[in-house]
């Protein structure tokens, strides 16, 4: 959910930009190191970053009847950290504004937060405990992927909260927001998190390899790239 | 307009317009200070003042084409206005404007939520156009140089201008790969639709990883160092330029400071 240009007023956008950065600037430290030791690293986050762009110029049908798209990002975070993948949001989302108006410049901190962030942060973290938890790996993908969705548009609600507040309160308008969005966001969450399983999927059986180089998934007898990339 | 339409129409435009050879700093120094006071004003009189000037400079002298500066602007003033009704109706506090009794509740519109409404339609049109004027008239390589010049970390750029290129080489195959599948009736009710846009996601994905790997060897070969070197040619910016931009920016600030209490309701 992209928050567009000029919606948050002025104490806000700057108290957001101050909250993101502290993790955009730990995703940039991480990923300096990771393109200094593996060089061939940067060509490929290029291209994820790309894609995670253009997947979102794919819609797709949610059952409202409105079109939204996949975000992506909580794919990303199971795939390479949520560290890098803020680092590679807040660039997505700064060409989203620039060639597509969609979000803005001012509100590029607030987006970052909730859709870099929270979204992967949450995916990531599930993702860890449905491993520790042995459920199948699909069954991690999707809750990883939809529940990153979901946090995404709590936060989104948060943020909209804090600065329209209603007579009751922030919470009586966190609930109005959250309500609005939760019409069209558990549909398309659930759409998300279906379109991530087939995804890992298509990406397991034909890049099985690959996923286990970044020990995602585990194949017996291949080393892993990404106890390289943690370190 | 299509998504991959409306990007390659911007990105021509920022190439193609009448300001292109001006310095990128000074027509980011002018979109983001306006921006800035757009974003802090508490009335809607600056931000129609910003919308005015920055649509005559888009229009008049980067020469932008009126039909394609609105197609460009319909599709989010349409959203800000849902929104900004939507707050108008249900948010607020304080005084009351009218009451509307409701059997199971009683609807209070508030003043000062119609005020917020207002107010941040037009903050919301006042930023679109500062955008805008910066991505209508300045090309992302320049903006990017720019960056670089201002000590953003060199491998954000690095993998900024990466992206930025790829963005145009996946948006084309996917294109080619969409249109496959509707020939091919891919698109025939929910389930195939959701079908198809996976495949896409999936193949795409795979392409993807398979063109970083020759790119990265295609670059090595030409002595690639982490280092992407752009032909940084572009003009300084004019000191009359910005100090113009300043008086600007200093008489719309005390016009925000003077206009501050001015309501709509």
């Amino acid at each position: 959910m992209h928050i567009m240009e000029g919606f948050l007023p002025n104490p806000w956008w700057e108290i957001w930009f101050a909250i993101a950065m502290p993790f955009v600037a730990y995703g940039i430290y991480r990923l300096s190191k990771v393109t200094k030791k593996i060089p061939e690293a940067l060509p490929l986050l290029a291209l994820m970053g790309a894609f995670i762009f253009v997947l979102s110029s794919l819609k797709l049908p949610s059952v409202t009847g409105s079109t939204s798209h996949p975000t992506g990002t909580g794919l990303a975070a199971v795939v390479v950290g949520p560290g890098i993948t803020s680092v590679l949001s807040i660039i997505v989302l700064l060409f989203q504004a620039l060639l597509l108006a969609h979000g803005g410049i001012t509100t590029l901190g607030a987006n970052v937060f909730s859709m870099g962030i929270v979204g992967p942060m949450v995916a990531y973290a599930v993702w860890i405990a449905s491993k520790k938890a042995r459920l199948p790996t699909s069954a991690g993908i999707f809750l990883a992927a939809a529940l990153g969705d979901l946090f995404t548009y709590v936060t989104t609600s948060v943020q909209l909260a804090l600065v329209f507040p209603t007579s009751a309160g922030f919470f009586d308008a966190f609930l109005k927001f959250g309500t609005i969005f939760a019409i069209t966001q558990i549909p398309l969450a659930i759409g998300e998190g279906i379109l991530a399983v087939i995804l890992f999927d298509f990406l397991a059986k034909y890049k099985g390899q690959l996923l286990a180089t970044l020990k995602v998934i585990k194949l017996p007898g291949v080393s892993s790239t990404q106890e390289e990339i943690k370190s | 307009m299509a998504h991959s339409d409306i990007y390659a129409h911007i990105d021509r435009s920022a190439y193609t317009n009448l300001l292109a050879k001006n310095s990128p700093i000074t027509k980011g120094f002018f979109a983001l200070s306006a921006l800035i006071i757009s974003v802090s004003s508490q009335s809607i009189i600056v931000p129609i003042i910003i919308f005015t000037i920055t649509t005559v400079l888009l229009l008049r002298f980067a020469k932008i084409k009126a039909h394609f500066y609105l197609d460009l602007l319909i599709y989010p003033t349409a959203m800000a206005a849902l929104s900004c009704l939507f707050i108008a109706l249900f948010f607020g506090y304080g005084q009351a404007l009218t009451q509307i009794n409701l059997p199971w509740f009683t609807w209070t519109i508030f003043k000062n939520g119609i005020t917020m409404s207002v107010n941040t339609f037009f903050r919301v049109e006042s930023a679109l156009s500062c955008l805008y004027f910066l991505v209508l008239t300045t090309s992302i390589t320049d903006i990017f140089i720019t960056l670089r010049r201002f000590k953003v970390p060199r491998v954000v750029v690095e993998l900024s201008l990466l992206i930025y290129r790829y963005i145009f080489v996946l948006l084309e195959i996917s294109v080619k790969m969409n249109t496959a599948q509707k020939l091919r009736l891919g698109n025939s009710g929910l389930i195939k639709r959701m079908r198809s846009v996976a495949l896409v996601a999936g193949n795409l994905f795979i392409r993807t990883l398979e063109q970083g790997e020759r790119t990265f060897v295609a670059m090595n070969a030409r002595g690639y160092d982490g280092n992407i070197r752009v032909l940084e040619d572009l003009p300084k910016p004019k000191k009359a330029a910005i100090f113009g931009i300043v008086l600007f920016d200093i008489i719309l600030a005390i016009a925000i400071f003077l206009t501050t209490n001015i309501g709509v309701v």
